[in-house]
């Protein structure tokens, strides 16, 4: 059996109610499959924490954080100075 | 197994996207403002906040916000704290959280500063204080 079939076979029993017997008489393709999903898993997770730290270090020198807009056309450091004028207006 | 990483990447999540404030949202649907929002706005090396600006694009537009926002037309800028809810509603300060509502007829434009420790309204008041004395 591929891993593939056992995929599919998988994901039958999943929706059918016999995934635990499934998992009982092929335990080594359930390993393999929860070996794929947790490296996956993983490397989601690693990701994430990559661009986490990505933007809170890239943030850290400036005088915002991020800037949200509802129209294109005034960049992010535009709206930070306005911000800024309009406490001095 | 599957499911607990999920969890986990789920709470993690909110780390990267940074949310967006309902009163960004309610004015960020009207086709005649232009809206933006500073989020962590630096007044001094500790203290950050939000920032919500708000630009009528045409007069009919700035009439309709200054009606909203109980400005009356002969106004210059104007500036008071307002409830967190319902901006127009002037409050008084009771650390509790609020904005700092300034608007600029001029401009067509109204900021809302997010409030929400003494802190953060101290520095407020702080950066303004700094920045007039520079501009003498």
């Amino acid at each position: 059996m591929t891993e593939n079939k056992f995929d599919v076979l998988w994901q039958r029993a999943e929706a059918e109610g016999y995934s635990k017997r499934l998992a009982k008489e092929y335990p080594i393709w359930r390993q393999k499959q929860r070996r794929t999903l947790s490296v996956v898993a993983a490397l989601l997770i690693v990701a994430t924490l990559a661009v986490s730290l990505y933007t809170m270090q890239a943030r850290q020198p400036q005088d915002y954080e991020k800037v949200y807009c509802n129209r294109v056309g005034t960049t992010d450091a535009q709206w930070a100075a306005l911000a800024a004028e309009m406490l001095m207006e | 197994m599957m499911k607990r990483l999920l969890i986990i990447l789920m709470l993690l999540l909110p780390i990267v996207a940074m949310a967006q404030s309902s009163l960004y949202k309610s004015y960020a649907s009207r086709q005649d403002l232009t809206v933006a929002q500073v989020s962590g706005f630096k007044l001094d090396e500790r203290e950050r906040v939000d920032v919500v600006i708000v630009v009528a694009d045409n007069d009919a537009a700035w009439q309709q916000l200054a009606k909203e926002l109980n400005i009356r037309g002969e106004e210059g800028t104007v500036s008071w704290l307002g409830d967190l809810q319902k901006p127009a509603q002037r409050v008084k300060w009771t650390k509790a959280p609020v904005l700092r509502v300034v608007a600029s007829p001029a401009r067509r434009t109204i900021a809302f500063y997010h409030l929400n420790t003494e802190a953060q309204y101290d520095a407020l008041l702080d950066y303004q204080l700094n920045n007039m004395k520079q501009e003498k």
